[in-house]
């Protein structure tokens, strides 16, 4: 069963996993590219952690991008088919949703696994000052945590009825509304940065993409 | 006095002859007619400043938290309670010497954000009287700089000095300039050279600091990049081949030949300042009253009294704090790895809860 | 006689527009039961309660004696389902569409998965997004026999088609249910054709069903009379008259059901005189039962 589901979810996502794939492995290699070309130059330290900063903010992004796109095309045929056929199957629901999720991890660790290889890639030939060290095991496991993270979202999101992401939406838009309505009848009520340091401090569930996605680091 | 001196040296060298002391007469009174011209216009810029000064702080309330003063027009803006939080932590920072301030009020100007009419603040600092308490406090406290009393201590640090105890991001960003600053001082800094950590922090006031700041390709790749445009141009620019070609002298004497002060240390503001924090953690509440009792000599000697150990000890510590201020990488600890896929399974089984009752 | 699908008491309700009250119904093991209604009757939404698609709001439904929906794993694997739309993912070729599906069906039939692929002349490698409205619905058909089912659920499954595609599949699915004795339960509004396989008929209309029998006995059961002399309205009757029309002055129309040929000496005994007895075939008595069930004139006697 999880093998024709496991099929079935390769030919939706097909094209977003090998392009992400391919972005994944290009991302660590781009990353060490650009510092200064001679070795001795002083500045090649400075000039590392800068280009490797700027880049490392493409990975959150990539890992968010892959799994909200494979979150969808994990739940494309069926939303298509209203859950007809799903429904209709001879297996308990949380199974057949066990299945679907599991299959769309096993399409997403090929993107981590390709910053596994471009980080190496990437540390292997980079001269790296001292002072400083590459973080290519490191990086690829923060990655591809946080692909697994925001794939668990965003198939919650997916797998629920329409009425379900209405309430989702509402409830965003409802603590927005509050914020802008208290701010022009000049309350002092700041609904948003508690809100915000819940989901992107630790131990909030967005923290993970916080931080420094730092290929070489101090 | 100089002026008139400069014009009595060209009129004393027009000659003596007869022609010539009619012509030094003549100078002498157009000099002299200069130099009242001069005192009566600095005269009326004071008289001036003082009017507006005054025209500032008239109608303004006077609002005092320890020796913190500040005048304010009045408004709904929230000074004495910000200025009583302020103080306290101006007083925790400076100590003792934190009483210099009263000699330097702050004047403010509440402008009311919602009206459309352009306000004129005059000399005083315009605060919108929205702000919150907290903004209005750092405000406060961001403007208690005593650096301005002790010209070595304000050139050394290269910034002004706002009382603050918030080590720990300023500390990372030293880290990195540590590992990263293109300075033969820095890296014997961050190899544990405390001789190095002195040169680059500047604190002996030695003459031959570029030397010992940078090595001869740091003093090339300023020479020829970081000041390049200046430098490569007019006569110096046979100079400036020379040092691309390779000539450390030449290098040498192009940064040598910069205005003063322009010459970038190798270590920044904020490493200055840790240090600065460091000495306050380690002599307690009057260290700054030390600081700026002390007799002018090098910046190192001076901190070192000051926090009350030995400059060794004090540039021992800093660096200390310095390493154990290392910015986190990104490599995971053990438990946010286990939090992160806690979180995935949380939501993986809100996932699982997708109901079975969804067709219509 | 046992069920293979056994509904009592069942109440639905969709929003303010539609409602199933009190729904009761049976379809007998072995039985080609064919569901009948117009449109929006109620068909579709009472296959999917069987097949625990949606949830009731009362009543108890057993399908191979199995409560539905809490035994639905273990019922649909016995079930084979083909739906009023194609539902497969149109990513996917013939050929991936049986892998999927025989995947989830322990008793699915390979070979006779292939035999029906040739016999419905399907493309196995054609997307199935990309067929044509009669080669989706031979798939859905293929799908259903190919897992070997015990009941057959079926919603409207030749609608729209060409009659050479219906005549296909319908073979196909007598070919199953007459070697295996599989139940069929069948919804449609083309009444001819369920009129020549099925040997159950149950009406709904408006989310009620109006009647429930043996196909013969519905056919047999419907009659239009041609009556000269008719006794006054409200006179019991040993048939049920669903309505009385006049001929102009002399003769009368009579619709009833019940009918028995003996019962022609009602009539005579009581001074009147049948003329005619014509036979309805089963649109036209489907139509009658619906007209009669929608505005009632006459009380039914029995």
């Amino acid at each position: 069963m999880f093998r024709v589901i496991l099929y079935a979810q390769w030919k939706w996502s097909r094209l977003v996993v090998t392009l992400g794939t391919i972005a994944a492995f290009i991302l660590p290699i781009l990353s060490v590219q650009g510092a200064s070309p001679l070795p001795a130059s002083p500045m090649r330290a400075g000039e590392i952690l800068t280009m490797v900063q700027a880049w490392g903010v493409l990975y959150p992004v990539l890992a968010a991008a892959l799994g909200l796109l494979v979150a969808i095309a994990t739940w494309a045929p069926d939303h298509r088919g209203r859950h007809v056929h799903a429904l209709s199957l001879p297996l308990p629901r949380w199974r057949y949703v066990l299945l679907r999720f599991g299959a769309g991890l096993v399409l997403l660790a090929a993107p981590a696994l390709a910053v596994l290889a471009g980080a190496v890639f990437a540390t292997r030939f980079a001269a790296i000052p001292s002072g400083l060290q590459g973080y290519p095991v490191a990086l690829a496991i923060r990655f591809g945590v946080a692909v697994l993270v925001a794939y668990a979202v965003f198939f919650a999101v997916s797998a629920g009825t329409t009425r379900t992401a209405g309430v989702i939406l509402a409830a965003i838009g409802g603590v927005v509304v509050v914020q802008v309505l208290a701010g022009l009848a000049n309350i002092h009520l700041d609904v948003l940065t508690p809100l915000q340091g819940a989901l992107l401090l630790w131990p909030g569930p967005l923290a993970i993409f916080t931080g420094r996605w730092m290929l070489i680091d101090v | 006095m100089c002026r008139r001196g400069h014009l009595l040296l060209i009129a004393a060298l027009a000659g003596p002859t007869t022609l010539a002391a009619q012509h030094t007469a003549e100078i002498r009174a157009r000099a002299d007619s200069l130099l009242r011209e001069w005192r009566q216009a600095s005269a009326l810029a004071a008289v001036q400043d003082s009017l507006r000064h005054a025209a500032d702080i008239a109608g303004r309330d006077t609002v005092r938290a320890g020796a913190l003063t500040i005048l304010v027009n009045p408004s709904p803006l929230p000074v004495a309670r910000a200025a009583a939080r302020a103080w306290a932590q101006i007083e925790r920072f400076y100590g003792t010497a934190g009483e210099a301030l009263a000699r330097q009020p702050l004047v403010l100007r509440a402008i009311d954000p919602d009206t459309a009419a352009q306000q004129n603040p005059g000399g005083a600092l315009p605060v919108s009287w929205d702000v919150s308490d907290d903004v209005l406090t750092g405000l406060l406290v961001s403007l208690a700089d005593l650096s301005g009393a002790d010209p070595a201590l304000h050139d050394w640090l290269g910034g002004a000095l706002i009382p603050s105890f918030d080590t720990e991001p300023r500390r990372a960003q030293v880290y990195v300039e540590l590992v990263t600053a293109p300075s033969q001082a820095v890296r014997g800094c961050f190899r544990g050279d405390r001789l190095a950590c002195r040169d680059a922090l500047s604190l002996a006031g030695t003459p031959d600091m570029l030397t010992r700041w940078y090595g001869p390709d740091e003093r090339r790749f300023l020479a020829t990049v970081e000041y390049g445009a200046f430098l490569n141009q007019g006569a110096r620019a046979p100079e400036f081949r020379s040092c691309a070609g390779g000539s450390d002298s030449a290098c040498l004497h192009l940064l040598e030949s910069l205005p003063p002060g322009s010459l970038r240390r190798p270590l920044s503001y904020a490493a200055r300042f840790s240090l600065l924090q460091t000495a306050r953690a380690l002599g307690g509440a009057e260290t700054f009253h030390r600081l700026f009792s002390a007799p002018p000599g090098p910046m190192g000697a001076r901190l070192a009294a000051a926090a009350r150990v030995s400059e060794d000890s004090l540039v021992a510590r800093w660096r200390a704090d310095v390493l154990a201020a290392r910015p986190t990488p990104v490599p995971l600890p053990p438990w946010g790895v286990w939090v992160a896929l806690g979180w995935a399974a949380v939501f993986m089984s809100c996932g699982l809860g997708s109901s079975r009752w969804r067709v219509s | 006689m046992t069920h293979a699908i056994a509904i009592r008491g069942l109440h639905y309700r969709a929003g303010r527009s539609f409602e199933i009250p009190n729904l009761d119904l049976s379809v007998p093991t072995g039985s080609i039961y064919g569901f009948l209604g117009p449109n929006g009757s109620g068909k579709t939404t009472t296959i999917r309660l069987v097949l625990g698609l949606l949830r009731p709001r009362a009543g108890d439904i057993r399908v191979l004696d199995r409560p539905m929906p809490h035994d639905a794993p273990r019922v649909l694997a016995r079930v084979g389902y083909v739906p009023e739309q194609p539902h497969l993912d149109p990513t996917l070729t013939v050929r991936e569409v049986l892998r999927f599906q025989g995947a989830f069906y322990p008793t699915w039939d390979h070979a006779w998965a292939e035999e029906l692929l040739v016999a419905f002349d399907l493309d196995e490698h054609r997307l199935f997004g990309k067929l044509s409205k009669g080669q989706k619905g031979k798939v859905m058909m293929l799908l259903a026999l190919a897992q070997r089912p015990d009941l057959l659920v079926l919603d409207e499954p030749t609608d729209g088609l060409d009659p050479v595609v219906r005549r296909d599949m319908l073979a196909a699915l007598l070919d199953y249910v007459s070697e295996h004795g599989a139940t069929v339960f069948i919804s449609s509004h083309l009444v001819h054709e369920l009129e020549r396989m099925c040997d159950w008929i149950g009406v709904m209309d408006q989310g009620r069903l109006v009647t429930e029998l043996p196909m013969e006995r519905f056919k047999r059961g419907i009659k239009r009379l041609v009556v000269s002399g008719a006794p006054p309205i409200g006179d019991p009757t040993p048939f049920s008259v669903l309505s009385r029309e006049p001929n102009g002055a002399s003769s009368e129309t009579w619709l009833v059901r019940g009918w028995e040929p003996e019962m022609q000496a009602f009539f005579e005994t009581g001074g009147a005189s049948l003329q005619r007895v014509i036979d309805l075939d089963l649109e036209e008595g489907f139509v009658e039962l619906l007209r009669t069930f929608r505005t009632p004139r006459r009380e039914e006697v029995r």
